[in-house]
């Protein structure tokens, strides 16, 4: 036989020929041959002939996307924790406040309102007062001359925490029922009050802080020094002269000024007025 | 006997007449609808020859019973499409025969023949043949099965299906022609080349 494929063929091609049609035909292995045959007959064709082996739960296709969840969840706790931002409720007087080193009319609501967000350090002129809220939670009034450090506003769930600072002047501070289970540290340079759920005035003075509580209860000490509590009625002193802190009755006239506050914003914090 | 180079009918072959038998067409009617029975008895008729077939194209044991798994898997899939007017034998091979060209083209495949031509010659399976009680006998039949698979491993995929087809399943050319989709005239001369290409390759062992 040659490239046309018509002539007859050689000897050695018949000989490969013939060798080649004259094998045995390779046996099948039988148990390959049985499996095969009951997984044709059964329809199991197809199936892997690879071991299975158990999987480790954390590499469960589920269990990988558990990262993500869990950072999805710590997205929506931390958006849905959020408390209401401060609103300015009032102000009153003239002059330019300073928030965070940049000055704003205090007749420009709007703009103090934009830029005061918890951590940043505002400064009340002389003859002036500004009150800001977190709804049904406290509102504080920051009055003429206080320098005050914002603090956050308490999550709902997380983070009830919150830490503000009076550098000199006063505040005063009013809970209502959102505050409640949450607690404000205010550090002033030699005290540290610590409120939860009450009416209170924090007051800086050349020689020392002095807590007024008009009602509930609070906790104050010297920075370092542990935590009295001061009840309704009750003033303490922490003098920045070493001087042990006192103890007395609340000033009258901050009684009165807190009698007053207590009674204008009460009912707006429980929601009993616009 | 016609000469199978003039008429493409090849003469005895490694495949028995009774593999070759096509089933009734009340049975192959029931391999269709897929009926158990039907295709067990399909099965126990073809696999031998769908196996014998792979491994002489693959030449590796392992590799013939995964295209032979491979091939019943896709008979299983396409029972319903089976032609009971006609020999299932050649639509088998057919099935067969593109596997194992699907094989060839793969990259797996085209690294596995790269490493084995690093390590030397490719491993060929342990003797097939069948016992004897005559040792003698059966080393010769051992050595030539080796020798035959071998030179069968060497030749160019195209050739060695030519002529395995030919030769080995004993098909006729027009049967080739329609099983690897070339021409009558085509399929003719690729097994011409390819039995010139055997026995130069067996030329010296076979003499």
């Amino acid at each position: 036989m040659n490239e046309r494929g018509f002539e007859p063929p050689t000897p050695e091609e018949a000989r490969a020929r013939e060798a080649l049609r004259t094998l045995e035909p390779p046996r099948v292995d039988p148990a390959f041959r049985e499996r095969l045959r009951r997984d044709f007959v059964a329809g199991r064709m197809g199936e892997p002939r690879t071991l299975r082996l158990p999987v480790a739960w954390y590499r469960q296709p589920l269990w990988r996307l558990a990262p993500v969840a869990a950072a999805l969840l710590v997205v929506v706790v931390a958006v849905t924790n959020r408390g209401p931002a401060w609103m300015v409720l009032a102000s009153a007087g003239e002059g330019v406040a300073v928030v965070d080193q940049v000055p704003v009319p205090m007749g420009h609501v709007e703009e103090l309102q934009r830029r005061l967000r918890p951590g940043v350090r505002l400064q009340v002129p002389v003859g002036s007062e500004i009150e800001l809220a977190s709804p049904g939670g406290l509102v504080v009034q920051v009055t003429s001359g206080t320098e005050f450090r914002l603090p956050a506003i308490p999550g709902r769930w997380v983070g009830r925490w919150v830490v503000g600072e009076v550098r000199h002047g006063e505040i005063r501070v009013t809970t209502g029922p959102a505050f409640h289970g949450a607690r404000l540290h205010v550090q002033t340079p030699e005290a540290t009050v610590v409120v939860t759920g009450t009416t209170l005035a924090v007051i800086c003075e050349p020689i020392g802080t002095c807590v007024c509580v008009y009602d509930g209860e609070v906790g104050v000490g010297a920075k370092g020094d542990r935590m009295e509590p001061v009840v309704t009625g009750r003033r303490r002193f922490v003098f920045n002269d070493g001087r042990s802190p006192e103890s007395a009755e609340i000033r009258p006239i901050e009684n009165e000024r807190l009698a007053a506050f207590r009674q204008s914003r009460g009912a707006w914090l429980e929601g009993r007025e616009e | 006997m016609p000469d199978p180079s003039v008429s493409g009918a090849p003469g005895a072959t490694a495949v028995s007449p009774e593999a070759r038998t096509p089933p009734e067409r009340a049975e192959l009617e029931r391999v269709r609808t897929r009926d158990s029975e039907a295709l067990a008895a399909f099965f126990e008729r073809y696999v031998d020859r769908v196996y014998g077939f792979v491994y002489r194209l693959l030449g590796d044991r392992a590799q013939a019973e995964d295209m032979t798994q491979e091939v019943f898997l896709k008979v299983h899939r396409a029972a319903h499409q089976l032609d009971t007017t006609r020999d299932p034998g050649p639509w088998l091979m057919t099935i067969a025969h593109n596997a194992c060209r699907d094989l060839w083209r793969s990259s797996a495949w085209k690294l596995s023949r790269r490493a084995a031509s690093l390590d030397g010659d490719s491993p060929l399976a342990a003797t097939l043949s069948r016992g004897t009680n005559d040792p003698e006998r059966d080393a010769l039949a051992s050595e030539r099965e080796r020798l035959v698979q071998h030179a069968l491993t060497r030749l160019p995929e195209p050739l060695r299906v030519a002529i395995v087809l030919h030769d080995y399943e004993g098909l006729g050319h027009e049967e080739i022609a329609a099983i690897t989709g070339i021409r009558h005239a085509a399929a003719r001369k690729r097994y011409s080349r390819a039995l010139s290409a055997l026995a130069r390759l067996l030329e010296d062992s076979l003499a």
